[in-house]
């Protein structure tokens, strides 16, 4: 009777201990996965590349992906979380704290090979000391510039790579001069491309510490260092720096106002200038032979930090509070977490990438462009996150609607821009 | 028992038939089951979101806040003033005009059949396509608009028409009246050809004028039609969503939000899951399109009856 008990209780540890170390491929298990991306091949390409190497080291565990647009996506999911009938895993941004406030993410604080992501990425996706999800997209931004079109104007690139406010503000005035618009930009689709220029004066001229109270409602948008950095942007307003559409100008048109047609000098731009700029011309890209540069914005003068400036976390994949698959979730995410995917990412996206990744590894056409990006954010200090991954509700609409979109267009003044978003955030 | 006697005879009882309910309620039940499970539910529970916050983790009553919050929510107030203002002038663009073409085609200009199909056929199309179409028209650089402009030598006029606070929702109300003017039109051109022959030939007889004509005999006539339209594109204007969406989501500055955008916005867009606050504007709006559509009534209602 020993004899047996002990047989039994191997029996019962083998089997346990089986369950335990290979749950994978103890069953077949789908999980399913809804992700933006949907018209964005090289990312979407990136994904199905994850998922095709983790279910070859996965037998039985499938991958079911549906492709949205992001704004679908977001209205989908809303209604599915809601009903719990969601995803296991999903596409979602930083931004998007409803997530985590009404329980909806999984803690990933453990099983996610964290050693392989970026600290500062994982920083972005934590609240309450729990990381949530798994940073796959990253941007700067940067100050791209036609340096054919800069030299006629009789500039250059200068060696720190940043222009004084006052530099620039005689670059536009030359440029306008000879009937040039001196920058692109177009807010028509986006709520955030027409503010790239304010709140990075803003970083540089407050200092990390202030630009994150100012964003956090506790430095008044009077501040005598906040009017000076919006009087510049105003500055360029006046001189005519923008696009007159610009209010109206879709963002892939204000690609090919940079680019193309008529072609600007400069163009403040997030880093993820590349996924549509270095597509064939035919497909929106820029010219073979354009003369790309990448540059910091303009320093302003008495910068607090003139390191400073933004680094964001955009598209990630989060877990579904509410899966069956918790395990198979987070091992799916692990697929990700390797220096090989984080490679693939720079080569196939081009763009930065929450993944740790080897930039000098690239070779090729476009591994110029990586020593420039480099180059422009070497001994940056950054700060996590625009403006619209930070402010929420009311304060966030004035900024688009006000700082992003009428600001830039002279539709608002410095002491409209103020007194509105004073007193949205009195009103948050 | 004679004829009359059998005819004066008691009717079988009545007890007999089978009750009238029994033959109204499988024709009333699913027109009430679609009614009640997507118009009435949905109206009561959005009622009472409005008095609570309503999250995934479940309802939490808050009495009148979201009622107080919205008083003093100015970016609701400037929807209201867009949204009562589209509401206000389309109607009477829209049913004016095509007043006028109704007339022209009544009169058989030339060309009639072909102005009628063209006039009528921009409704055919859905908001989305109307909204990017117009989106191009207006732009800036390329838009017809300003091409045209620039080629007549008016630089000068040219502007970013759906960028510009002073122009966006102008251009927005020409794009409903374009839209829906043709509809309306085949409507009051219908109503025209069924008005009484003998009282437009007594009209001829009295050596009415054209103007009279219009005025006395053909607009008292036509008057239920025309309030109709007055009311269905006062209501339409109130809801109007689609296209300010593609067209401008609101912007610049709030210049274009109606209430519709707002309520999505409020709902889909502020980082929140609450319904509750989006749920009041929308129960305070459906009061007020109540009102309105009351007034309007009330306002051209038929003071003497018309003989003919």
């Amino acid at each position: 009777m020993p004899f047996r008990r002990r047989t039994l209780g191997v029996l019962a540890a083998i089997a346990t201990a089986g369950a335990t170390l290979t749950p994978l491929r103890a069953q077949a298990q789908e999980i399913t996965l809804w992700s933006h991306w949907a018209a964005e091949q090289p990312k979407r390409q990136f994904v199905e590349e994850a998922i095709r190497r983790f279910q070859a080291a996965n037998p039985g565990v499938t991958v079911k992906t549906t492709w949205y647009e992001k704004n679908a996506l977001y209205a989908a999911l809303r209604t599915a979380l809601r009903a719990g009938q969601g995803p296991d895993v999903f596409y979602a941004e930083p931004d998007q704290v409803e997530y985590v406030q009404n329980n909806f993410l999984l803690d990933l604080t453990q099983g996610i090979d964290w050693d392989k992501v970026e600290p500062w990425a994982r920083q972005i996706w934590t609240y309450n000391g729990r990381s949530y999800g798994l940073p796959l997209e990253a941007w700067t931004v940067e100050m791209y510039v036609n340096t054919k079109l800069l030299q006629e104007l009789g500039g250059a690139v200068p060696a720190s790579l940043q222009h004084t406010q006052s530099e620039f503000l005689e670059l536009v005035r030359k440029a306008r001069a000879r009937n040039i618009t001196p920058i692109s930009a177009g807010v028509g689709d986006r709520p955030f491309t027409g503010a790239f220029l304010t709140h990075e004066t803003l970083l540089m001229r407050l200092g990390k510490e202030d630009y994150g109270k100012l964003l956090g409602g506790q430095l008044r948008w009077d501040d005598p260092r906040v009017v000076d950095s919006l009087r510049f942007v105003r500055s360029l307003v006046e001189a005519r720096a923008f696009p007159p559409g610009v209010a109206t100008m879709q963002l892939g048109q204000s690609h090919t106002y940079f680019h193309t047609n008529p072609g600007t000098a400069f163009f403040p731009m997030g880093s993820w200038y590349t996924s549509r700029a270095f597509n064939p011309p035919d497909q929106g890209g820029q010219p073979a032979d354009f003369p790309l540069g990448v540059m910091r914005i303009p320093l302003p003068d008495n910068a607090a930090c003139p390191r400073c400036r933004t680094i964001a976390v955009g598209g990630s994949y989060v877990v579904n509070a509410r899966t069956r698959h918790p395990d198979a979730a987070r091992a799916f995410l692990n697929a990700f977490t390797t220096p090989e995917m984080g490679n693939l990412w720079l080569e196939s996206v081009m763009v930065q990438t929450g993944i740790k990744a080897d930039a000098s590894r690239i070779q090729g056409a476009r591994a110029g462009y990586f020593r420039q990006l480099a180059a422009s954010n070497a001994d940056a200090e950054y700060f996590f996150g625009i403006p619209l991954q930070i402010l929420q509700g009311r304060v966030r609409d004035t900024f688009v609607q006000v700082v992003n979109n009428a600001f830039i267009s002279g539709q608002a003044s410095v002491e409209d821009v103020v007194r509105q978003m004073n007193a949205a955030q009195q009103a948050r | 028992m004679t004829a009359i006697d059998a005819m004066a005879a008691p009717m079988p009882a009545v007890a007999e038939e089978r009750p009238v309910w029994a033959a109204v309620v499988p024709f009333l039940l699913p027109a009430a089951v679609f009614y009640l499970g997507l118009t009435a539910y949905p109206v009561v529970r959005t009622i009472w979101n409005s008095f609570h916050h309503v999250l995934p983790a479940g309802d939490d009553f808050v009495g009148m806040a979201n009622y107080a919050e919205l008083w003093a929510d100015d970016t609701f107030w400037r929807a209201v003033r867009n949204t009562l203002t589209w509401a206000l002038a389309a109607p009477l663009l829209e049913v004016g005009i095509a007043m006028l073409l109704a007339l022209a085609l009544y009169a058989k200009v030339p060309g009639a059949r072909f102005l009628r199909i063209a006039w009528f056929t921009p409704v055919l199309m859905s908001y989305v396509v109307v909204g990017i179409i117009w989106a191009w028209i207006y732009n800036y650089d390329w838009g017809a608009v300003n091409v045209l402009l620039r080629t007549i030598g008016l630089d000068e006029w040219t502007r970013p028409w759906l960028g510009t606070t002073d122009t966006a929702l102008p251009a927005l109300i020409l794009v409903t009246t374009w839209m829906w003017t043709g509809f309306n039109m085949v409507v009051l051109l219908a109503a025209l050809h069924s008005l009484p022959s003998e009282v437009m030939e007594a009209s001829e007889l009295d050596r009415c004028g054209w103007g009279s004509k219009l005025w006395h005999v053909i607009v008292p006539l036509v008057r239920p039609t025309i309030l109709n339209l007055l009311v269905l594109s006062f209501v339409g204007k109130m809801k109007i969503f689609d296209l300010v969406w593609i067209a401008t989501k609101g912007g610049p500055l709030w210049s274009t939000e109606t209430v519709s955008t707002y309520t999505y916005k409020r709902a889909f867009e502020w980082s929140t899951f609450d319904l509750g606050y989006p749920s009041a504007i929308a129960t305070v709006w459906f009061v007020i399109v109540m009102a309105g559509v009351g007034v309007l009534t009330w306002a051209l209602r038929q003071r003497q009856k018309l003989e003919y």
